[in-house]
C-alpha cells in the first residue's frame, strides 16, 4: 500500500528569505520562481500547522477561513471573522500564519493569528 | 450562505425514460417539509462570472410541500445468513478463519458471530479495543469471555479461532501467524473458563463481519470490521489447534462430516452478492454494502494476478466499517415522466426557510434517457455517469495529502464538502480510502451523491452542463443519453445519431462502451470529444444492480490509492481493470488524444498549427483568424487548455490521417505529467521544459463518412459561454458541430 506521508516535503525554510516572502505577496497566485515554489510546496504539502482551507460563503465571491481537523467524521473549524472577498488575499493570509509556523517569525504587515 | 444539505435524496432509478416513474427518497434530520419543484437543468454551476443556475420548471403535479422525516444511514459491509436450526445446535463449538485485519486498533470488531447485542446472547469472535483476538460467549445472563495475550498485526495474514469446549467449561482462543518471522509473530492460545451447556437465542442472524444488534431475519448490525476474511468454518465439536487450522486450510472440507455446521467459500459466485456454504446444510447467505470481492486469501501466491484464472486463491473478502452502498431509504415522492418530455438532465429542487440568513436549497439529480430506437434528434449529448458514479462524494481535498500541492492553491469548501467531511456515512468515491487506507472500488447510485447535482462542485457534472447551456443558447435541439445505456445497449444507441458529443471529462469506460465507440465510428458515425482525461480507465458495471460501477485502479495511472498486488481484476466480471492504455486501447486510438498532463496553476490558449490551414478543413476555421491564440479566456483557469489535458501520439495510436490542428504547449512548471508518461527517472519532465506536456486539438476522419473532432482539454466546456458565447471556442465547436450534422462524408483524405 503505498501512501503519500504528509511528512515528505522537507525543502529547509531560510527565515531570512524574506525577498520571497514579498514575491509571494506581491504575486500569490503566480507564476513563481524556482524557491518560491518550493517554499509553497513545502507550507501545501503538510498543510503546516494544521491545513487552513476556504469555506465558500457566495461562488466566487466570499469566502470565510477554516481548517480541517485532521480526523475524519470531525467538523471543519471556522473562522467567521475571517471573510475574503478576493483569492489572493485569503492565499495571503494563510502564507502568513504558515510562515509564522514554518520560522516562528511573526510578518510585519501580517494579520493576527485566526 | 444556502444550505444545500439540510434535505438529501436520491432518484430511483437514477436514468429514466419518458412514461416510467420515478422515485424520490429524502432525508432530513432537522426540516419537517420542504418545497419540491422538479427542474430541467441547462446550467448547474452558480458561478456568477459563467451563465449562472439556470432550471426551468416544466410544471408538474409534484411540486408543492413534501413532508420530511429522518432516514438514517447505517454503514458497513457484512455478510447476512439468516438463522437455521444447525446454527442453533447446542453443545460444542468451533469457529475459524484466516484474517488480514486492516484497522485492529480501530476499536470494537467482530469477525464471526451469532450474537445478539441487545441481549449480550450468543457467541462472537472478535476483536477488542486494543487489537486483541476475543472469544466470546452470552448465556442465561452470564458472559464468558477469552482475550488473546498480544495483539493481531495490521495488514498480516492470521489463523484465528475460537472454541467452546462445554464439557470442559473452557473456552479457547487460538492465534497463529502465517510469517512468523522477524518480528511479525504474534502466534498465541489462551484459554478461560465457560459456560456447561448453554441454550442459544432464538431468531439470530449469523452475522461475517460484524454482529447483529437485534433478532430478525434482516437485523441492523454493528461492531463491523476493516479487513480481510477467509474461509470461515463453524464446527459442531471442540477442535484442538491443529485441527481447527486444518478445516479452514482446506478448500473443500467434507460435506459428510455431520459436525460440520458451515464452511463458506467466498470463492463462489464473485460478482453477486451471494456467499456459498460447502456444507450439508446450505447456510448460504448475503453480502450488505459491497465488501470488496475478487480479494487474494492467505493461499495466494502470485501465480495468478486474475482471480478467475484461479479463483481458489481469491477466497477473501475485504470488508469495510464505513462501506455504504444502499441507503435503504424509503421513497417520498413518485413521479411518472410524462411521455412528451424532452431528454435531459433533471433534478428535484427541495427548498425551505426562505427569507431566512440560512435559506435551503437542495438537489436531487437523475436524467431522463432517449430510449434506444426513439431519436428525436440527431445529435446526441452523453451524461459521463459512470465518472459521476467514480467521483460520487469525493473527499479527496478532504483527506489527501497531495490535494492543495496538486491544486496549487487554498483548498476552497463548498457546503457539501464541510457536511461531507462529517457525515462519512453517505460512502464516498473511488478516489478516496476507506477508514482503513484501502481504495473504494465501488460506487452506486442508491444514496445521495453530492457533487451530482446543481451547486455541487462543478468537477464533471457542472461543467458538462456548460456544454447544454452552450446547445440551448445555439438553438441547438439534442437528445441526452448515459454511459450506463450505452454500456448496457451497446453501438446501436449511438447509432441513432448522426453526431455524439462526449463531455468535459468521459473518463471511465467498460469495453462494451468503448467498443460501442468504435463501432459507431467505424460506422460512420461523428464524434465530438469536448473534454480531456477521457477514455482513461477500464471499469465493468454491475451484472444485474443498476447504476453500480466498479474500478481496481491498480499500479499505474493517476491513480489517488494503490490497488494490492493480484487485486486488480475486476469482481463485477473478471475482466482486467487499470487504464485503458495499458489494456492495448490507448485514448489516441479512439479519439486522436490521450491524457497527458496535469495543470492546476492556470489555463492556457491554444496556438493555431500549419495543419489548421489544409484546404480540406476550411469549414472548420470559417471566422476564426488563425493568427490569434485560441480561447484566450475561460471560467477555469482563464483559458481553454487547462485542468487535465491530452495529446496526440502516433505511437500511442492517433491516426495517420489525423490533423493535428492547434496545441497549448507551454504549460510552464504548472504542467505536471501523468506517471504513465514517464519511463525513466530524470529532471526536466514539467511542463516547462517538456513539449509533450500539452493539450491539442485534432480532426480525422473514420470509415464511411464518420470522424472524429477532440479538444483534449477539461476547461474547453467552460470557455464556450465566455464573452457572450462570441469567442473562438465556441465559434470553433460550432462550426465542428454543423458540419458534423450534414451527412456529406469528409473528402480528399483517401
Amino acid at each position: 500500500m503505498l501512501v503519500n506521508d504528509p511528512e515528505a516535503a522537507h525543502w529547509p525554510v531560510d527565515p531570512a528569505r524574506l525577498d520571497l516572502v514579498e514575491e509571494f505577496r506581491r504575486r500569490p497566485r503566480g507564476p513563481h520562481s524556482d524557491a518560491l515554489q518550493k517554499l509553497l510546496h513545502r507550507m501545501r504539502w503538510s498543510g503546516v500547522g494544521q491545513r487552513h482551507v476556504l469555506i465558500v460563503l457566495e461562488p466566487n465571491r466570499r469566502w470565510m477561513l477554516g481548517r480541517l481537523p485532521g480526523r475524519r467524521g470531525a467538523p471543519v473549524e471556522t473562522f467567521p471573522n475571517r471573510v475574503f472577498t478576493d483569492l489572493a488575499a485569503a492565499e495571503w493570509a494563510v502564507f502568513v500564519l504558515r510562515w509564522e509556523a514554518l520560522t516562528g517569525q511573526k510578518l510585519e504587515d501580517g494579520s493576527s493569528a485566526a | 450562505m444556502t444550505d444545500t444539505t439540510a434535505v438529501l435524496g436520491y432518484a430511483w432509478p437514477l436514468v429514466v425514460s419518458p412514461g416510467e416513474e420515478v422515485a424520490f427518497h429524502l432525508s432530513s434530520a432537522t426540516l419537517e417539509e420542504a418545497e419540491a419543484t422538479l427542474l430541467r437543468v441547462r446550467c448547474a454551476d452558480p458561478d456568477p462570472d459563467g451563465p449562472g443556475l439556470r432550471l426551468t420548471a416544466p410544471g408538474t403535479p409534484l411540486d408543492g410541500l413534501v413532508a420530511l422525516r429522518h432516514q438514517p444511514l447505517h454503514p458497513g459491509s457484512c455478510a447476512i445468513i439468516p438463522d437455521a436450526p444447525a446454527l442453533r445446535r447446542p453443545g460444542p463449538l468451533s469457529v475459524g478463519c484466516f484474517l488480514w485485519p486492516t484497522a485492529p486498533l480501530a476499536g470494537r470488531q467482530t469477525i464471526l458471530s451469532r450474537w445478539r447485542g441487545d441481549q449480550g446472547e450468543g457467541w462472537r469472535l472478535g476483536i477488542d479495543a486494543e487489537g486483541c483476538l476475543e472469544f466470546e460467549v452470552g448465556a442465561h445472563g452470564q458472559c464468558w469471555r477469552v482475550t488473546a495475550p498480544q495483539p493481531l498485526l495490521e495488514r498480516e495474514w492470521v489463523f484465528v479461532g475460537g472454541v467452546l469446549d462445554d464439557a470442559a467449561g473452557e473456552i479457547r482462543v487460538v492465534q497463529q501467524s502465517l510469517d512468523p518471522q522477524a518480528g511479525r509473530d504474534r502466534s498465541a492460545d489462551a484459554a478461560a473458563p465457560g459456560p456447561r451447556g448453554v441454550t442459544w437465542p432464538e431468531a439470530t442472524a449469523l452475522v461475517i463481519a460484524a454482529e447483529a444488534r437485534e433478532g430478525g431475519e434482516t437485523p441492523l448490525t454493528e461492531a463491523h470490521y476493516d479487513g480481510k476474511i477467509d474461509r470461515p468454518r463453524l464446527h459442531a465439536t471442540a477442535l484442538d489447534a491443529a485441527a481447527l487450522r486444518a478445516l479452514c486450510e482446506s478448500l473443500t472440507p467434507p460435506p459428510g462430516d455431520p459436525n460440520l455446521i458451515a464452511a463458506w467459500d467466498f470463492a463462489r459466485d464473485i460478482p453477486t452478492a451471494h456467499v456459498r456454504d460447502l456444507s450439508a446444510n446450505r447456510l448460504d447467505g448475503t453480502l450488505r454494502h459491497l465488501p470488496m470481492r475478487g480479494m487474494t486469501g492467505a493461499n495466494w501466491d502470485g501465480s495468478t494476478v486474475q482471480w478467475t484464472e484461479a479463483p481458489h486463491l481469491y477466497g477473501a473478502i475485504h470488508f469495510h466499517s464505513d462501506d455504504m452502498h444502499d441507503a435503504g431509504w424509503s421513497p417520498d415522492l413518485r413521479f411518472t415522466i410524462p411521455a412528451d418530455w424532452r431528454s435531459g438532465f433533471y433534478a428535484l429542487r427541495l427548498r425551505a426557510r426562505q427569507g431566512s440568513d440560512d435559506p435551503v436549497e437542495s438537489f436531487v439529480a437523475f436524467f431522463v434517457r432517449a430510449p434506444l430506437g426513439q431519436p428525436r434528434s440527431k445529435l446526441a449529448l452523453v451524461a459521463s455517469t459512470a465518472t459521476f458514479l467514480a467521483y460520487a462524494n469525493s473527499a479527496l481535498r478532504l483527506d489527501q495529502v497531495h490535494a492543495e500541492a496538486m491544486l496549487e492553491g487554498l483548498l476552497t469548501l463548498s457546503r457539501d464538502d464541510v457536511y461531507l467531511q462529517e457525515h462519512r456515512e453517505l460512502g464516498l468515491s473511488t478516489y478516496d480510502t476507506h477508514s482503513d487506507g484501502s481504495g473504494w472500488s465501488y460506487s452506486t447510485a442508491k444514496r445521495p451523491i453530492l457533487n451530482m447535482r446543481p451547486r455541487g462542485a462543478t468537477f464533471n457534472y457542472g461543467n458538462d452542463t456548460h456544454i447544454i447551456d452552450w446547445l440551448e443558447q445555439i438553438g441547438q435541439d439534442y437528445d441526452i443519453i448515459t454511459d450506463d445505456d450505452i454500456h448496457r445497449h451497446g453501438a446501436q444507441l449511438l447509432a441513432g445519431y448522426r453526431c455524439v458529443i462526449t463531455g468535459s471529462h468521459p473518463e471511465y469506460f467498460s469495453r462494451a462502451m468503448l467498443d460501442a465507440f468504435d463501432s459507431y465510428q467505424r460506422g460512420g458515425g461523428r464524434h465530438i470529444y469536448l473534454g480531456g482525461n477521457g477514455f482513461y480507465w477500464r471499469i465493468g458495471w454491475h451484472p444485474t444492480e443498476p447504476h453500480s460501477m466498479e474500478i481496481r485502479r491498480g499500479m499505474n495511472g493517476l491513480r489517488t490509492w494503490e490497488g494490492e498486488a493480484g487485486e486488480n481484476a475486476l469482481s463485477f466480471t473478471g475482466e482486467p481493470s487499470g487504464l485503458w492504455r495499458s489494456n492495448g486501447r490507448p485514448p489516441q486510438r479512439l479519439v486522436g488524444v490521450g491524457f497527458d498532463a496535469q495543470v492546476f496553476t492556470r489555463s492556457y490558449p491554444y496556438r493555431w498549427r500549419e495543419e489548421a490551414r489544409d484546404p480540406r478543413i476550411r469549414w472548420m476555421v470559417e471566422g476564426i483568424d488563425l493568427e490569434k491564440p485560441l480561447g484566450d479566456a475561460g471560467l477555469r483557469g482563464g483559458g481553454a487548455a487547462g485542468l487535465e489535458v491530452d495529446r496526440v501520439d502516433a505511437t500511442l495510436g492517433s491516426p495517420p490521417h489525423l490533423l493535428w490542428l492547434a496545441t497549448a504547449d507551454q504549460l510552464d512548471y504548472g504542467g505536471v505529467p501523468t506517471l504513465e508518461e514517464l519511463r525513466t527517472l530524470h529532471r526536466g519532465a514539467m511542463g516547462d521544459q517538456n513539449a509533450r506536456v500539452r493539450a491539442d486539438v485534432a480532426f480525422f476522419p473514420t470509415a464511411r463518412g464518420g470522424a472524429v473532432f477532440s479538444t483534449g482539454s477539461i476547461a474547453w466546456a467552460c470557455a464556450l459561454s465566455c464573452d457572450n458565447y462570441d469567442n473562438g471556442v465556441s465559434r470553433l465547436t460550432g462550426n465542428v458541430l454543423r458540419r458534423f450534422l450534414d451527412p456529406r462524408p469528409f473528402e480528399g483524405f483517401d
